[in-house]
């Protein structure tokens, strides 16, 4: 049987990745529609309790919103495609700095699917990050980071733990403010909102100060172990990466410019930055507790996602009617293609199970405890008074 | 082991220096209490054997610190945590992670050490501190007395050798108090820690003190510091908890630090002092109670936090509320004022329900000073905000006001600058400010939640004596009597200021009544001076009173 | 000896600028890809918006956080930095709700303004990833977001520093009303190809899509005409609108916070 734990994040997120890596290079709707199925049933049944894992409706509605917003443009722009009239609507030219353009004009059958394949793509990137949000511990994420970024990630764990407590102290001011009379007249509303604003605001950078205090205190940001010859080569290194890439970037653009200039520069700049990435992080002398490990599940989950994108990769590269099929006909595809999707579907086995209130250890004072309103410790009065 | 020579300190140029020629050391193994009045530079001191002052705080430090005889005032706090572990006044506002377990590792993690020396101690701590339970909740949901532990739990792990405490006790009821003294003394018995630490409340901490830093002591030289045994130093010292002060009043020498010490004195006092002092209540004759609650509830977050409370609240007392953290206090207080309503029995506010009274006038029958005073204050300076008191007073009385809350406020603390920043007031000058805003709109009756916390003794004298005059109506001619409330965990201060006393817990009213007969139903809220003399005696200035009296009756026969 | 430091919040050295301005650089060619563009005529593949983008910017933004806070970050700035994208998150997460009230501009334009443009640019970007983390917006769009509220936070450091009083308040709220529109017609620049679509040679084509291989001034003004017609008259005037109005309103009392949690943070040492 197997022990319920959370998976690594950055797991699920090089397997989102990967779905989403497949998705954005194909618009047929039978290869999308497999893999909304495949991130959909990964996330009901690897998903835990926690409040991100919730998250996954809100990407779906996103989703359907990105294809809707799409046929609505369509109708909105008309188009050009002949074929199977669904309805007319009468055509507005614009004036002539608009380019000409009109809107509104025939809508054809050919149109809406057109319209409908590309939001289709869209969608499914979408749901599959939105897969990942749902997967992924943000916290750990951001424990997860590189060495480098360690300050950032500080930064952001504060920014999430202070979030609560900002809800908390804007209540208390809230009510704290009733306490004296309200704004009155214009914009009173806007002068109310400084009245919690400013207390909010102070007693944040009171608590904050006092964190960054007790952080100090505690060894938070001590000096690592970096030379001066290592700071140089890491600017160096990062310094010549970002000019590959942007020469790189160019050259991808421009494509009447040297190939040897887009693909390999890009290549070698991102090598470097990367490099430069690996070597900022060296000066980090910090270890950490209780690591989230890579095991065997973790690997596997992040190959699915890989395998799923490169085997989709080689299968839709020469097959351009099978990639983005023409509105016309149904759409096909080849076994290569549809097997490449289905190894995203691995997780459901090899992911271990989520962890839930239900099976936590030491079950449940995590999540139940904010809703008793009193420290279940001792009672108040001692019988016997206890002389100091 | 540690010492400081020569420390001075001041905030900026040309400013009063705080700290003067401190000279300080402390060996291994060593409890040293820090002790003094608001302001004199207790934080500021041990900031600097931190490290944190002057980086967190400005200002111009000079002397040197040294660490087993190297200096190390250029390394910044984080260099120094592994031999110095700082645990500020609040460690709920320190947490950095979410969970105990996370919050014990997050010093190890910084400093390196190897992820199997990690698990070793964190557990090994955990055991050492009682807390094991503890593990795996939120820091958020911890008490206060909780969170005092797991605050010194994280710094333990990283094995510091001095341990340097603010006010580790002054926020926490006398059970949670006694918890955290008690994991610091078996620190320094069984590990050999060396411990400085600041206190307010002085009685709770002597006991366990091996030597003691008075700093204010001698007005002569603002600065400097006496350094010595407790018994010592108590006996001239400007702050002394209450039973010093009992122990000077009755002329015993050496002064008794426990309380053990001075019951076995008592009993000569005792016969001196003759029967307690009559308490006659105060004369409810003619007043119609200004708060009544019959079994009322109050549901908050779909969680019940009052089940059935019943009071009674008179113009012209001062009744304590007393109980646990966490026991209701604030929300009973919330409920009186009118923002939460009652989900079950009936609660009358002069005559009526004040949830559904309008805000304007919940604001002129009831003034609420929240735990937190600075959340009512939003302007630039102490003028701005007593000009916009003025205004919403006169908005909710519908007269015209000008001037009444500055008059307040010199009235309950003279010669504020009324240009200051709120923010940069201390705390019982912020705490008056609040009082007086609240005051302006003329309420009837004065509710204060936990008023006491970071005032020294002489500020909460000074509090007791201001609120005896805001209930009796002397603070302006026209003034009426008002019904006062204050929350707090402070017995020295209940039995100085109340009346009468009532004690919350789960939600329900356990005892209430004239403050010596609930402290005689319920030891643990005994004032030092009752646990000394018996129930009959609440306050030293009663035993003072008496011996004068007495003393002095008897210079007259002679 | 006495030598005063003032908070340095995220200080640039040199090469932190060479590093930011040539990230700038790149970023801007990745927004402005369709205009930049240039097809080889013989060509008839079909041009897809390139994908590869969404995963270099990433990249790109983790190398300038990285060299930004190369050397540690101060305990102090990183909890300033943390309180305020905290605050910033909090209100895109409130304002999300009610249409046309946009908030982050406003803390972010003083935030950059008190702290320095280093300081601006770490919180352009970590503000709107943490509110992202929140309110679960995470997605391809995220990274050029945070490039451009980046730019934003940088910009508002950059003003000059000797203006101050009314003088000073008037300048945030032009800067805020500047950056709310330069912000939407960025950020319109990056969805045009995909939302408006791209047109494909003989296949369907919507009016208003980008034409890969067409001269940049004809894309250049269909996209003038989209984003006219999708955000300049509502949604990005209502966020120019409210944020002007939280800075003129909230402006003076939020700065002298800012001042005030600067100012305790300012230190003299006096070495013996």
């Amino acid at each position: 049987m197997r022990v319920p734990r959370e998976l690594h994040p950055v797991a699920w997120w090089v397997w989102a990745i990967g779905l989403a890596v497949v998705a954005s290079i194909t618009t047929n709707p039978i290869l999308l529609g497999l893999l909304l199925g495949v991130a959909t049933l990964v996330v009901l049944t690897c998903r835990g309790d926690q409040p991100w894992s919730r998250s996954f409706r809100l990407y779906v509605w996103i989703g359907v919103l990105t294809i809707v917003i799409r046929i609505v443009f369509r109708v909105l722009l008309g188009g050009d495609v002949p074929g199977h009239l669904l309805f007319d609507l009468p055509s507005i030219p614009l004036p002539a700095w608009a380019a000409g353009i009109s809107l509104f004009g025939p809508f054809t059958r050919e149109e809406l699917v057109a319209a409908f394949y590309e939001g289709l793509r869209l969608a499914t990137v979408l749901i599959c990050i939105g897969a990942a949000n749902a997967l992924a511990n943000p916290k750990r994420l951001m424990k997860s980071l590189p060495p480098a970024l360690y300050e950032i990630g500080t930064t952001m764990v504060v920014a999430i733990t202070i979030v609560p407590q900002l809800v908390d102290s804007a209540r208390r001011v809230r009510a704290a403010q009733q306490l004296r009379g309200a704004e009155r007249g214009r914009l009173g509303r806007l002068r109310g909102l400084r009245r919690i604003l400013v207390p909010v605001l102070e007693d944040a950078f009171e608590r904050a100060l006092a964190l960054a205090a007790g952080m100090d205190a505690r060894g938070y940001g001590r000096a690592g172990p970096a030379t001066r010859n290592q700071r140089r080569l890491t600017g160096a290194l990062m310094l010549g990466g970002l000019c590959g890439i942007c020469t790189g970037v160019y050259a991808v653009l421009d494509q009447t410019a040297p190939r040897l200039l887009a693909g390999p520069m890009l290549a070698a700049g991102c090598a470097a930055a990367v490099l430069g990435f690996v070597s900022a992080g060296r000066r980090v002398g910090r270890t950490r507790y209780r690591a989230a490990r890579w095991a065997w599940p973790e690997y596997a989950v992040a190959a699915s996602g890989l395998v799923a994108a490169v085997t989709c990769w080689i299968a839709l590269a020469d097959q351009p009617a099978m990639a983005h099929p023409g509105v016309i006909g149904l759409p096909s595809v080849t076994l290569a293609a549809v097997v490449g999707v289905l190894v995203g579907v691995l997780p459901v086995w090899v992911a271990p199970p989520p962890l839930t209130t239900a099976n936590r250890r030491g079950a449940g004072p995590r999540a139940d405890a904010r809703l008793d309103p009193k420290p279940t410790e001792r009672p108040t009065v001692r019988q016997k008074a206890r002389t100091p | 082991m540690i010492e400081l020579r020569r420390i001075g300190f001041s905030y900026s140029d040309g400013a009063t220096p705080v700290l003067r020629d401190v000279d300080l050391s402390v060996e291994d193994g060593e409890l040293m209490l820090l002790a003094g009045p608001t302001g004199v530079g207790k934080s500021t001191l041990l900031g600097v054997i931190a490290g944190l002052v002057p980086t967190f705080t400005g200002g111009t430090l000079t002397g040197d610190v040294l660490l087993d005889g190297s200096s190390i005032i250029d390394l910044p706090a984080r260099e120094r945590a592994q031999s110095i572990g700082f645990v500020g006044q609040n460690p709920g506002a320190w947490f950095v992670t979410d969970t105990v377990e996370e919050e014990l590792a997050f010093g190890m993690e910084q400093l390196g050490v190897a992820p199997a020396t990690m698990r070793r101690r964190v557990e090994e701590t955990l055991d050492l501190l009682g807390i094991a339970d503890l593990r795996d909740r939120d820091l958020r949901t911890l008490s206060g007395g909780q969170q005092q532990r797991v605050g010194i739990g994280a710094v333990l792990t990283t094995h510091p050798r001095l341990l340097v405490l603010d006010e580790p006790t002054s926020a926490l009821d006398p059970t949670a108090a006694e918890d955290v003294l008690a994991t610091l003394t078996r620190l320094v018995h069984d590990l050999g820690v060396a411990v400085v630490l600041a206190e307010h409340r002085l009685e709770r901490v002597v006991p366990f003190a091996d030597r003691m830093c008075v700093l204010g002591a001698d007005p002569a030289a603002p600065g400097g510091v006496r350094v010595g045994e407790p018994a010592d130093l108590l006996l001239t010292s400007p702050v002394a908890p209450p039973l010093v002060e009992l122990g000077r009043a009755a002329g015993w020498n050496p002064l008794p630090l426990t309380v053990r010490d001075a019951r076995r004195r008592a009993r000569p006092l005792l016969d001196t002092l003759g029967p307690p002092p009559p308490r006659e209540a105060p004369e409810q004759v003619n007043r119609v109670p200004a708060v009544v609650a019959e079994r009322v509830g109050v549901v908050r977050d779909s969680a019940a936090v009052l089940t059935g409370v019943d009071l009674t609240l008179s113009p012209g007392t001062v009744t304590a509320l007393m109980g646990r953290n966490g026991a209701g206090k604030s929300t009973l207080m919330w409920a009186i004022q009118g923002r939460l309503g009652a989900s079950s029995g009936r609660l009358r506010v002069d005559g009526g329900d004040p949830h559904q009274a309008r805000p304007d006038e919940r604001r002129t029958r009831v003034g609420l000073v929240p735990q937190n005073p600075a959340d009512l204050l939003y302007l630039e300076s102490v003028r701005e905000e007593c000009a916009a008191a003025d205004a919403d007073a006169a908005h909710a009385r519908g007269v015209p006001v000008e001037g009444e809350c500055a008059a307040l406020l010199e009235r309950l603390v003279p010669d504020i600058d009324p240009s200051t920043h709120p923010r940069d007031l201390s705390e019982g000058q912020r705490l008056a400010l609040a009082v007086a805003i609240v005051l302006t709109a003329r309420p009837g009756i004065l509710l204060l939640d936990e008023p006491t916390r970071g005032l020294d003794y002489t500020a909460k004298h000074a509090l007791a004596r201001m609120l005896r005059d805001l209930a009796a109506g002397a603070d302006r001619p026209d003034a009426p009597a008002r019904a006062v409330l204050v929350a707090t965990h402070d017995v020295e201060f209940v039995a100085g200021v109340a009346d009468a006393m009532l004690v919350l817990a789960d939600g329900e009213i356990v005892s209430s009544g004239p403050v010596d007969q609930v402290i005689a139903e319920s030891p643990a809220f005994a004032p030092q001076v009752s646990k000394v003399l018996g129930t009959g005696w609440l306050h030293v200035d009663e035993v003072t009173a008496r011996l004068r009296d007495r003393l002095g009756g008897e210079g007259g026969t002679q | 000896m006495r030598r005063p430091a003032v908070l340095a919040a995220v200080p640039l050295r040199p090469r932190s600028v060479a590093v930011l301005a040539l990230a700038s650089v790149v970023g801007v060619i990745m927004l402005f890809w369709p205009l930049v563009l240039r097809v080889d005529p013989g060509a008839t593949e079909r041009v897809d918006p390139p994908f590869l983008f969404l995963v270099l910017l990433p990249l790109i933004l983790v190398v300038v956080l990285a060299e930004v806070s190369e050397g540690g970050m101060d305990a102090r700035v990183l909890a300033v930095l943390g309180v305020l994208t905290a605050v910033n998150a909090v209100l895109r997460a409130l304002s999300a709700g009610t249409a046309g009230v946009e908030l982050v501009f406003f803390l972010l334009v003083l935030g950059g303004r008190v702290f320095g443009p280093g300081f601006g640019y770490v919180l352009g970007c970590t503000s709107l990833f943490a509110s992202a983390l929140l309110t679960a917006g995470v997605g391809s769009w995220l990274p050029f977001q945070m490039l451009v509220a980046a730019w934003v936070g940088m910009g508002a450091g950059l003003l000059p520093r000797r203006i101050t009083g009314r003088a000073e308040l008037a300048m945030l709220v032009g800067y805020g009303v500047l950056a709310c529109y330069a912000y939407g017609l960025l950020m319109n620049m990056w969805g045009w190809p995909f939302i408006a679509g791209i047109q494909v040679p003989g296949q369907d084509s919507s009016e208003l899509a980008y034409v890969p291989g067409a001269p940049a001034a004809e894309n250049l003004h269909r996209f003038l005409i989209y984003t006219l017609l999708t955000s300049t008259g509502g949604w990005d005037t209502a966020r120019a609108l409210t944020t002007a109005l939280a800075i003129a309103l909230l402006g003076p009392a939020v700065l002298s916070t800012l001042r005030r949690a600067a100012r305790t943070a300012r230190v003299v040492r006096t070495d013996t």
